[in-house]
């Protein structure tokens, strides 16, 4: 029993780090990225890469996936975010696809469809991180050092600049704000973040593969963020939760048919969006008001 | 013989993307609205079709009216109940588009729901191919797609500079404060602009039910086609949304004959960036570098 | 004196019995929810009926019970479903389907000695997942091979293009056609790969066209096989197409285009006089109305080799938990499934004989019956 509830400690806080990175952008940027599950699965190839051919190290492995991940974020921000808010979305949509036919095709740094199976324990300074119980306080110190880096930024002026670009560029400009420099390293932190996810990922599992980056993982991260709140650091944590526990919790639903829990699933979600939008814009914890100061 | 029949699959794909973006530009050009469910209206113009004509064996004519009258209240009903709402009290992009999105993941499972989750094709003989000259198989329907996208944008064109309502929509694209100053209505308008829209989705949703078949998944794949298309043939501009939409079928079919073909859908998006990187004006629109 | 030792006495069969009368929870992580739900039902089918008949031959001391944990038929899904049923459900046996979810809970069954077994998927990748997971099906490079001197020497069809998902089963279908049609003096003319998720063939079916195979060789699944034979005849390709066990399921052999097509599967026959099979078919019938496909057969096989495996522990005195499973599957040289013999291989994958199956009416033909 304890067991399973580790495993579903380590998986909530997977969730919950891609889900914070995702509202930094969406909820205090006011960027728009459809792409976040590639983020998080460069994360976890490359750190899966680094363990199979180079190191165990945790450190070199973490490292190596945010810097691949931080740079491809750089390379689809600058051009895209220069021009208008509806091209991010598109690009990102763009990079979410290529990134999936990418995932599946390289065969020899992903593994393509068939994926990476056997990525060996990390070490740090010597532990080695083999059991679930030994995964769940490495992930949950994980998720703390990215809650504590993302309240740093967002309560000092990096934050209050990316609040006030979004809130209105023009004007932000005129005062002064190098706007593209502080939306591209704010995808880039976003992302590589994000890849911190993605390593504890292929760490824990042992196995990466495609299937974990598509396009519904990146619509799932978007209803955490959105039903959780944006704009504020709660917010996402609270929606990884409703997210993940709403499937057991559907099951508990006796005249639910099980073919159609994923259906329903989905359309609760879509619901959840809509009304949240219409009369709680800042989801379930950031209420009315979109402007925080977190 | 091989590039030409990839290119005739190619005009077939191109002339049903035309329409869809057509329709997605002409809302988010008019608008102002990112209207990320226009890929939803495809799927339910898709399957309230099927249903009528395949299911309910209801006529061609009958079904096509119930496909449009399905799709054109889709659009006008989310705009009144869900986007007014929002644009009341906030309207920001995001939450426009996340309730939009929203929306369409509803419409997507719901369909789901009552048509699972496989391909469907509404069966008609006009979609076997036909052996025209040695190795070019064309089917019918081919014919049929491009005449009636044709027609469609006739009609269209007819509509914007010949009419009061499509001079108006015009105008609330260039400049929404001077059409209030005209006296004109931009809620109304608006309206028209969901409306007109949406329905023009019928024939590329139809003829796809017919042909390759449709999904209750499909929306996701349909949306990108409109945004990429929007942006590549300029913001604002109906004639590069459906140029784009035509440039992207060709691609996604000629590149066949020289990549595998899991790179289809990637060459839609390579064509994107680039023009996101070198033009973002697209063919018609102005840029607007913020 | 005496109160104390029938005191004695009564506590020990307390404690005694319960070990002996050990009911037996097997764990089954399938997809119940989601796009494949449809696969999750056709494997429940044949896992109901035969713990259905185990409990009623009573072959074990206890009864036989099965869970179910919903896969979604997604590795990460799959990971939190096989770990409730180790931590939770305390399952020593976990029945498996979907490659993706299988290499995903390969390592905890590997981690915590608890034997995984896949019935459903046949790529290449299943036989390198660690001595706790087997397979109770021929992988697909056996099925490939088999077909390969059908179509050449029995049907004389020599050139063959090859329509193929991108991922290990596919890779190992194209690598072994092109090997053994080299053998048998036929040839590999080209081979087309498609994206799991493509929907639309008329490229690919122009492409074949220009090729002019003899035969067309399909390796995809699901949903998409179904596309792909009926747009490849929508658009002119007029050969005989060819494909492994993918093609048993019912939504192809209904299709109106792909009558006449050829598939290998493990060797069954289905009017068999052996009595497991005669038993496992006139009850599937009786409760379902249909034949039972290839998978609800596999994954009845699945079960019953457990029960095989239990019952032999139980009457040596020994715990049926994973390690004693592996322990008797090696010692144990054959086993009787329903439709042949099989044995197992070192690596967990079976040696069985496979069969070559023509599309026909509906339904399947046996043509060519396996060694």
């Amino acid at each position: 029993m304890l067991a399973y509830i580790q495993n579903i400690i380590v998986l909530f806080s997977i969730n919950a780090i891609l889900a914070l990175t995702l509202n930094f952008i969406m909820g205090y940027a006011g960027i728009f990225s459809l792409a976040h599950a590639i983020f998080f699965g460069v994360g976890a190839y490359t750190a899966a890469y680094m363990a199979l051919n180079v190191t165990d190290s945790l450190l070199i492995c973490m490292l190596a996936a945010m810097v691949v991940s931080a740079l491809l974020s750089v390379v689809l921000a600058l051009p895209a975010l220069r021009v208008r808010g509806e091209y991010f979305v598109a690009a990102s949509l763009g990079l979410q696809i290529i990134g999936v036919t990418i995932f599946s095709e390289w065969k020899s740094v992903t593994g393509g469809l068939g994926g990476m199976i056997g990525i060996p324990p990390p070490v740090l300074f010597g532990y080695t991180f083999s059991s679930t119980g030994q995964f769940v306080g490495l992930s949950l110190a994980v998720l703390l050092g990215v809650l504590v880096i993302l309240a740093l930024l967002v309560r000092g002026s990096f934050g209050r600049s990316l609040m006030a670009i979004r809130d209105s560029e023009s004007a932000a400009q005129a005062y002064g704000k190098y706007v593209n420099a502080v939306k591209t390293l704010s995808v880039a932190v976003s992302a590589g973040l994000a890849a911190l996810a993605g390593g504890l990922y292929a760490f824990y599992m042992s196995f990466v593969n495609v299937e974990a980056f598509t396009l519904n993982m990146s619509i799932l991260l978007m209803a955490m963020v959105i039903i959780g709140g944006t704009g504020t650091l709660l917010g996402p944590i609270v929606g990884a939760a409703i997210v993940m526990a709403l499937p057991a919790a559907l099951t508990y639903l006796p005249f639910i048919p099980s073919s159609e829990l994923g259906t329903i699933q989905q359309i609760i979600y879509g619901l959840a969006m809509v009304i949240l939008m219409m009369f709680r814009p800042g989801g379930l914890v950031g209420g009315r008001g979109k402007e925080k100061s977190a | 013989m091989l590039y030409l029949q990839l290119l005739i699959n190619g005009i077939q794909t191109g002339a049903m993307y035309a329409l869809i973006a057509a329709g997605f530009s002409l809302i988010f050009g008019m608008t102002r609205v990112f209207h990320a469910a226009h890929g939803a209206t495809f799927t339910l113009a898709g399957f309230v079709f099927y249903e009528c004509y395949s299911l309910l064996q209801w006529g061609l004519l009958p079904a096509l009216l119930a496909a449009a009258i399905a799709s054109g209240l889709f659009g006008v009903l989310l705009n009144r109940w869900v986007y007014v709402v929002i644009q009341r009290h906030e309207g920001s992009f995001f939450t426009v588009f996340a309730a939009s999105f929203g929306a369409a993941i509803v419409v997507e499972n719901l369909v789901a729901i009552v048509f699972g989750k496989g391909l469907v094709t509404v069966s008609s003989d006009w979609s076997r191919s036909v052996e025209m000259i040695p190795g070019l198989f064309v089917a019918p329907m081919a014919l049929v797609a491009v005449v009636v996208a044709v027609v469609c944008f006739a009609v269209l064109h007819y509509v914007f500079t010949h009419t009061n309502l499509g001079v108006a929509l015009r105008a609330l694209g260039e400049n929404p404060t001077l059409v209030d100053v005209y006296g004109l209505n931009q809620k109304t308008l608006a309206k028209y602009a969901f409306l007109i829209g949406s329905v023009l989705v019928v024939p590329a949703a139809v003829l796809t039910a017919m042909t390759s078949g449709i999904s209750a998944s499909m929306g996701h794949h349909i949306m990108m086609i409109s945004i990429a298309a929007t942006i590549v043939g300029g913001v604002g501009s109906l004639r590069g949304a459906a140029m784009a939409g035509l440039l992207f079928g060709l691609a996604e079919n000629l590149c066949l004959a020289f990549v595998q073909p899991q790179w289809s859908e990637a060459v839609t998006f390579v064509i994107l960036f680039l023009f996101i990187v070198f033009r973002p004006g697209g063919f018609y629109g102005r840029a607007i570098v913020s | 004196m005496k109160k104390l030792l029938r005191a004695l006495a009564i506590s020990q069969m307390l404690v005694a019995a319960p070990a002996l009368a050990e009911d037996i929870k097997i764990g089954a992580a399938f997809p119940m929810s989601g796009a494949n739900a449809e696969y999750g039902e056709i494997f429940s089918s044949g896992v109901n009926l035969a713990v259905d008949h185990v409990n009623a031959d009573k072959r074990l001391n206890g009864k036989l019970e099965v869970v179910y944990e919903d896969s979604q038929a997604l590795p990460t899904q799959g990971v939190i479903a096989a770990n409730k049923l180790i931590n939770v459900e305390k399952s020593p046996y976990i029945l498996s389907a979907f490659t993706g979810v299988s290499k995903a809970i390969a390592p905890l069954g590997q981690r915590n000695q608890v034997v995984m077994i896949n019935g459903g998927g046949v790529g290449p990748d299943l036989a390198q997942l660690g001595p706790y997971f087997w397979n109770v099906i021929p992988l697909v490079n056996l099925e490939v091979a088999t077909m390969v001197p059908f179509l050449v020497k029995d049907k004389g069809l020599k050139r063959v293009a090859l329509v193929y998902v991108d991922d290990p089963l596919g890779q190992s279908a194209r690598e072994v056609l092109d090997k053994e049609l080299k053998a048998a003096g036929g040839e590999l003319v080209k081979s087309f790969s498609i994206p799991a998720t493509a929907q639309q063939f008329s490229g690919v079916a122009a492409q074949i066209r220009d090729a002019k195979p003899d035969a067309v060789y399909i390796a995809s699944y699901g949903n998409q096989q179904v596309q792909l034979a009926k747009q490849l005849r929508d658009n002119g390709v007029t050969q005989p197409l060819a494909s492994y066990s993918a093609f048993s399921i019912p939504s192809l052999l209904k299709l109106p285009e792909a009558q006449g097509s050829y598939f290998t599967s493990q060797q069954v026959n289905l009017d068999s006089s052996d009595p497991r099979t005669q038993r496992m078919v006139s009850d599937y019938r009786a409760k379902y109305g249909k034949d039972p496909s290839m998978y609800a057969i596999n994954y009845y096989n699945a079960v019953l080799l457990l029960a095989d495996l239990a019952e032999a522990l139980q009457k040596e005195g020994k715990p049926v938990t994973g390690a004693n499973l592996l322990e008797k599957r090696k010692n144990t040289p054959t086993f009787d499934f329903v439709g042949a013999k099989v044995s197992f291989e070192d690596d967990g994958t079976v040696k069985a004989p496979v069969q070559i199956n023509q599309i026909a009416d509906g339904t399947t033909k046996l043509v060519k019956s396996g060694q």
